[in-house]
């Protein structure tokens, strides 16, 4: 008969201590305490103190509620952001699909092309819009001359222009949110389906787009976010006609030197983006816990 | 890599190359890019270099306002020794204690300047250059000249003009122009500006903030008359635009640019042997020559078609309207407020 030798099972690897959970969490701590908290906090301080006696006071909130304009940033801001969330989630949501799911050996070329406006400068391509937009730009002078219109078409220095620009620029980040989240749903639910008759559009419409919504939920929050914080695109394509938030901000900073009011503005924006960020991950994660939920009953 | 093996030669360099570091004597102008770079370094800063011996880096980023911004961020720190700005901020920065006061003991070419303009720039500004808000206008698109800023309202100008922006001082400029004109004053009567401005925006194409863009409206006839500084001006008229500028009848307002310190500056004494010389004489001359501008010596020596269009003498001083720019500062605010509801809403 044979024997088993028994021998003692190797020791298991020691519990990784707290505190080396702590040391790899500090440099990034340490980065963002630098970084962010540490402006943020100069920010709201220097918004509640007197720019001559440093005494506390709310006065500068009190203007920025009174004043009509800087409430009129804010709800520009926000359209603007969403126009611009919704127009880089529903331009970019066909690329990726196509980019998550073809086998074409053109795949490569369309995620280049769909990458490729990251390689110029957001001003450089701004500029771009701008030739083509102005009163004197490609598109007003070419109507012109066909006699198609009278007097140029109001395509910039507003609303349109500014989600325009901020589109084409965000568009990119949209769509990796976006191609990422399609890549992660199983293709075997969508075979399955048509498999059992379903057609293209009822796939994509009944399984792709709901199991996608975590992805169109970041595609969403992410260009909802660049865009209310973005420069220089509303600063060229707005003018000063459609001021946001941050032209605002800028203005307030250089021109005027009210540094004060500026940080008002910014914690504005900043609230404004972050309810906008809380909303979308609370409705995400309802979402998810209700289907955890109702897969729970069936399993 | 065995670091040890590299410290001997480590430190020798640190003993070695430090003190030879710090014994080069190195000046940071902060200024403009573009002509006024290549203008500068030419006409100012290699003869400064060759007379001093003192080697100046150019540092051209940044507008006088991004500049004032960096001063007032690093507490007077920004790390350039001399900054050209303009009159309102060196105003500003003395009243917040983050630019040296000029003293003409130590800087002798101060004393040379008219006194109404130093004034005007206050005690921590050395006043340069001198350029005036002209009325630019399309030599082939206008059977005369213009002769008053009222001109602007002409109906053949209508959809004709463009305006600057109110974050470019040349639109605050403007607005307190044709306040004196239509019988208010520069600060505590502006009510006549801001109608005068909104019936500008009625009968402008919009507004814009930079110089460039301003005139590439004028570049390509797209806009037969705005207001603009006279130092770009005559940089057109010299390229051969077909374009000419007129100072009107009601007056005008000067752009005051000046050589300022901050306090922290590393090399105060070099900073203030190049505002010496730059206020040179001969430094003066040159310059008002080739940048087109006006001066703040009178008793500089220029060809006469260059006077005539310059500020250049104690009668172009007189000339010239002097707002109180520490007021004007005051109201920005409530002005630009103002402006976007009284004037930009009435644009096309």
């Amino acid at each position: 008969m044979s024997t088993i030798a028994l021998t003692a099972p190797a020791a298991m690897p020691p519990a990784p201590a707290k505190t080396s959970g702590y040391l790899v969490l500090a440099p990034s701590c340490l980065v963002l305490t630098v970084f962010f908290a540490l402006p943020m906090g100069t920010t709201i301080g220097m918004s509640f103190t007197d720019g001559e006696t440093l005494a506390p006071t709310l006065a500068h909130y009190q203007r920025f509620f009174s004043d009509g304009l800087s409430l009129a940033g804010l709800y520009r801001t926000t359209v603007m952001s969403i126009l611009v969330a919704v127009c880089v989630t529903v331009f970019g949501y066909p690329v990726a699909y196509y980019l998550a799911r073809s086998r074409s050996r053109w795949r490569a070329v369309v995620f280049a092309l769909a990458l490729a406006p990251e390689l110029a400068g957001v001003v450089l391509r701004t500029y771009g819009w701008l030739i083509i937009l102005e009163d004197r730009g490609f598109i007003n002078d070419a109507l012109l001359n066909l006699g198609i219109i009278a007097s140029p078409l109001p395509l910039s220095k507003n609303l349109f222009a500014v989600v325009v620009g901020l589109t084409h620029v965000i568009l990119p980040f949209g769509i990796l949110s976006l191609t990422t989240s399609i890549q992660g749903i199983d293709p075997n639910l969508e075979r399955a389906a048509q498999m059992l008759g379903a057609s293209r559009l009822s796939v994509l419409r009944h399984i792709v787009l709901p199991l996608s919504v975590p992805g169109i939920v970041s595609s969403l929050l992410i260009s909802f976010t660049m865009a209310a914080s973005a420069y220089a695109t509303p600063a060229l394509l707005g003018g000063a006609r459609f001021k946001v938030l941050a032209t605002m901000i800028y203005e307030q900073v250089l021109f005027y030197i009210d540094w004060r009011f500026a940080a008002v503005m910014a914690i504005a924006l900043l609230l404004m983006m972050l309810t906008v960020s809380f909303l979308g991950i609370r409705y995400e994660t309802r979402r998810s816990n209700r289907r955890t939920n109702s897969e729970g009953v069936f399993s | 890599m065995n670091a040890t093996r590299y410290l001997p030669l480590f430190l020798t360099m640190a003993f070695v190359g430090a003190p030879g570091l710090a014994v080069a004597e190195s000046l940071v102008v902060n200024s403009y890019g573009g002509p006024y770079e290549a203008i500068i370094e030419e006409r100012i800063i290699e003869p400064f270099e060759e007379k001093t011996g003192i080697d100046v880096v150019y540092d051209a980023v940044g507008s006088a306002s991004q500049d004032y911004a960096k001063i007032k961020a690093t507490q007077g720190q920004p790390g350039f020794d001399v900054v050209v700005m303009t009159a309102s901020q060196s105003l500003q920065g003395c009243k917040d204690g983050l630019l040296e006061k000029l003293d003409a003991a130590v800087i002798s070419n101060l004393g040379k300047l008219g006194p109404s303009l130093a004034a005007v720039a206050g005690p921590c500004g050395a006043v340069h250059e001198v350029q005036y808000m002209s009325l630019l206008y399309r030599t082939d698109k206008l059977p005369s000249p213009p002769t008053s800023w009222s001109s602007l309202l002409a109906p053949e100008l209508k959809g004709k003009i463009i305006l600057p922006t109110f974050q470019n001082i040349m639109a605050v400029f403007l607005m307190e122009i044709m306040s004196v004109a239509r019988g208010g004053d520069m600060i505590d009567h502006i009510d006549p500006g801001f109608d005068a401005m909104a019936e500008l925006a009625r009968q402008s194409i919009g507004f814009e903030q930079s110089s460039a863009i301003l005139e590439s409206y004028i570049k390509d006839g797209t806009v037969w008359a705005m207001p603009f500084w006279n130092g770009r001006a005559q940089l057109l008229v010299d390229l051969g635009v077909p374009v000419d500028y007129v100072r009107p009848k009601e007056g005008t307002i000067p752009l005051i640019a000046t050589l300022n310190v901050p306090v922290g500056a590393r090399n105060k004494q070099a900073a203030m042997a190049f505002i010496d010389f730059f206020l040179e004489k001969s430094s003066q001359e040159a310059w008002v020559t080739s940048y087109k501008v006006g001066s703040a010596r009178t008793d500089i020596d220029i060809p006469d078609n260059v006077r005539k269009r310059q500020i250049t003498t104690e009668a172009d001083l007189k000339s010239l309207k002097l707002p109180n720019l520490s007021h004007v500062a005051e109201k920005l605010s409530e002005w630009g407020e103002r402006w976007e509801r009284d004037v930009v809403s009435q644009a096309n």
